[in-house]
């Protein structure tokens, strides 16, 4: 029975959204805006029992590690964003995660540069390597704009536009299978959990 | 100062970690355990600026009587209310707070994906039209991934799924990795931008 | 007659959306009450995943670590390729850590792990461990920590517990054993760990993607930065059958379940419209008995529905081009 009634309010709120489809309504617009209250609500315990209680509270605490009251403090200052006078205090912290960036760069130069560009560089020894070969050089001369695609140079990132013209292809494909796949999901719920016509 | 000091630590902290990813010495690896530690007990307050940031724009609404005000009191009850349960039955399974998780935020957040399959069905229909060569490329590239996907596509011709796997190994393969050199070149660029003081939009407005 | 079909063309070109709303939601209502069998063919992105984990079977120094980076919003493709991993790693006895970024991903990384584990005997903190929530401004420190010390970098478990006092963690300490980590999303995660754990430490990573992101992640299984993919719901059905090919097989060879055959996987049907896991190799059936739950078969039915939906989208896009230049006909005349 508890599991009826359950079922039921989702398929409540799951129809609320899908009355949008007819037109907008009360229904989605109290959906919508107990969506976004939820959500938000629903993150705070977790923070506070996740994150709050054993990196804060505990060593703190009951570790005595008094070192931590310091990063805690500026993770406090995030609360001044929204003071006039003194938002800049907000900075603090913000600048505190932005230093990891200095491991992005020989991080991600390596993977989506460097790794790419020696799979690139392999031996043409298969059409389908030559072909990715001419793809991956016409692309990046078609996003070159410091030249006019025009003569000999126009006919080359004219390549490269087809062969991107594939790739959105294949990537739209993917993307109309995504968005099904989505629906059946809900579906699935709707005629299969909630009214029991799937067996 | 009120951004120079900021700056300054960003820069520092930046280059000490570019020299942690080359040098695997005991010091390298104490400083990462301090920052860990550090951002671990930064990383809870986060939360805060979330939750002020929907009171301010939400309570704005509700005292200016602004049109829909009514639902942002749905928005705020609905954000006390799922936190409080949280707090006073604890957020294991079985317990009301994830009772409203499973049967109210999960399907909303489901659904409002979902939604999007019919507008895609509806573009299909009105708006993918083969005006062009290249736009037909990108339709047929489309039928034929989307038909190698199912089965029902394997069972009309054994060429549909062999042909599909060809344009995703091969001109979907060049072009993705065209881009993604690119972007990743756009990013390392950026990330340099940052270290070197250079880009400060993080820093936000204000002096 | 010719004015009859572009009249006719005319109005459907001007037809309601709504009809087609319609028409999208009764091309999966109706596969799915009726269900039918259909061939899941599996792909060697996915294959290469299976076979990986595959490979840890019964080895206490050995481990995978599933990341959820999603919410609720991509989880009909992303759960039934979760339950299917977990189910795999619980049917061969391979260790398993689970750990999320958000919080909206830690019920869910709760619900795959119990739905899994309800029909077999595993223990938390000895067959496998829920690491939990850590904040996502933590998932450079964690990622990069793991590879020293996990127990060290993950700290407590979703329960509280110490995780070095776990008995799972005795033989494992850093990427060398926990050697596999698939993140399961609907966006980019999956890269960071490329660009970050694979590049710094070698692991393996693989992928569980939404189909939206599939194209975009082929130059990384090129190159070797991913050692497979799942690519969306195909992928889930993929793996959902060859859990029930070689890992829930039972014979008096192979008590617990059989090593992964590429003839095997080709040849073998499992019906979905039966109760239990029945196997059709040329014809001959041989019904194992074993419940083929409807959790373990979602994706499959799910497919059913995706192949007339994509068929409807595919005559969709062809009826309206055809209107497109008809009507273009007409007004050039």
């Amino acid at each position: 029975m508890f599991e009826i009634i359950s079922n039921t309010v989702a398929a409540f709120f799951t129809l609320s959204i899908f009355s949008f489809l007819y037109k907008d309504n009360p229904f989605y617009k109290f959906a919508e805006a107990l969506f976004v209250g939820v959500s938000m609500g629903f993150a705070i315990p977790l923070v506070y029992e996740n994150a709050f209680i054993p990196f804060v509270y505990t060593p703190i605490f009951l570790g005595h590690k008094f070192s931590l009251i310091i990063p805690s403090l500026l993770g406090l200052l995030y609360t001044f964003r929204f003071s006039k006078n003194l938002s800049w205090l907000s900075r603090y912290p913000i600048v505190f995660g932005m230093g990891i960036v200095g491991m992005g760069v020989p991080m991600s130069i390596h993977s989506s540069v460097l790794v790419q560009m020696r799979s690139a560089m392999l031996p043409l020894d298969t059409v389908n390597t030559a072909l990715i070969f001419i793809g991956t050089v016409t692309i990046l001369l078609y996003f070159f704009f410091s030249k006019d695609h025009k003569g000999v140079y126009g006919k080359f990132t004219n390549v490269g536009v087809w062969f991107m013209m594939i790739g959105f292809g294949a990537s739209f494909g993917y993307t109309v299978m995504a968005r099904i796949s989505l629906l059946i999901g809900r579906i699935q719920f709707l005629v299969g959990d909630w009214l029991g016509f799937i067996k | 100062m009120k951004r120079q000091i900021p700056l300054i630590i960003v820069i520092t902290l930046g280059f000490m970690f570019v020299a942690h990813s080359f040098i695997p010495h005991t010091i390298s690896q104490d400083f990462l355990t301090w920052f860990q530690d550090w951002m671990k007990a930064i990383s809870p307050f986060a939360v805060v600026l979330g939750i002020m940031s929907l009171f301010m724009v939400h309570g704005k609404k509700i005292s200016y009587k602004a049109p829909n005000w009514q639902y942002s009191i749905v928005t705020l009850a609905g954000l006390i209310f799922t936190a409080l349960t949280g707090f006073i039955w604890g957020t294991q399974a079985g317990t009301p707070y994830m009772w409203i998780f499973k049967n109210i935020q999960m399907p909303m957040s489901s659904t409002m994906f979902a939604l999007l399959a019919f507008y895609i069905a509806s573009a299909a229909y009105k708006a993918f039209r083969a005006r062009s060569p290249e736009a037909t490329v990108l339709l047929v590239a489309a039928i034929i991934v989307m038909l190698g996907q199912v089965p029902l596509g394997t069972m009309i011709s054994k060429w549909i799924p062999i042909s599909s796997k060809w344009i995703l190994n091969v001109p979907n393969l060049a072009s993705k990795r065209a881009i993604m050199i690119g972007v990743g070149l756009g990013m390392t660029a950026t990330s340099l931008k940052i270290l070197l003081g250079i880009e400060r939009t993080y820093l936000g407005g204000g002096d | 007659m010719n004015g009859k079909i572009i009249a006719f063309f005319d109005k459907m070109q001007k037809l309601d959306r709504r009809y087609i709303y319609l028409m999208v939601a009764l091309s999966i209502i109706i596969p799915l009450v009726i269900p039918f069998n259909s061939p899941t063919f599996t792909s060697e992105t996915t294959e290469n995943i299976y076979r990986k984990i595959d490979s840890f079977a019964g080895d206490p120094t050995k481990a995978v670590l599933l990341s959820f980076s999603h919410d609720a919003s991509t989880m009909p493709e992303l759960f039934p390729m979760e339950v299917s991993v977990l189910r795999h790693c619980f049917e061969r006895n391979v260790r398993i850590f689970t750990i999320c970024w958000s919080p909206a991903a830690a019920p869910l990384m709760e619900h795959a792990i119990n739905t899994a584990k309800e029909n077999y005997d595993v223990t938390s903190g000895v067959d496998y461990v829920n690491f939990g929530y850590k904040p996502n401004s933590l998932f450079l420190p964690i990622v990069l920590g793991m590879g020293e010390d996990i127990s060290e970098a993950i700290d407590t478990d979703s329960q509280g517990r110490k995780i070095k006092n776990l008995d799972i963690m005795k033989e494992i300490k850093n990427y060398d054993d926990m050697n596999l980590v698939i993140d399961f999303s609907g966006g980019g995660a999956a890269l960071s760990w490329v660009t970050y754990a694979r590049a710094k430490f070698g692991v393996n990573v693989a992928a569980g993607i939404t189909a939206v992101m599939v194209a975009d992640y082929y130059p990384y299984l090129q190159t070797g930065q991913l050692i497979g993919m799942f690519r969306g719901l195909k992928g889930a059905a993929e793996y959902e059958k060859m859990v029930d090919v070689f890992a829930s097989y039972e014979t008096d060879e192979y008590p617990n379940g059989r090593p992964f055959s590429k003839e095997v996987i080709k040849n073998v049907k499992v019906p979905i419209t039966k109760s239990t896991i029945i196997y059709i190799e040329d014809g001959v059936e041989f019904d194992t008995g074993i419940p083929l739950n409807y959790k373990y078969k979602v994706a499959r039915i799910g497919m059913n529905a995706q192949s007339v939906a994509h068929i409807m989208i595919i005559v969709f896009i062809i009826l309206g081009n055809i209107g497109f230049f008809l009507t273009r006909k007409k007004d050039n005349l």
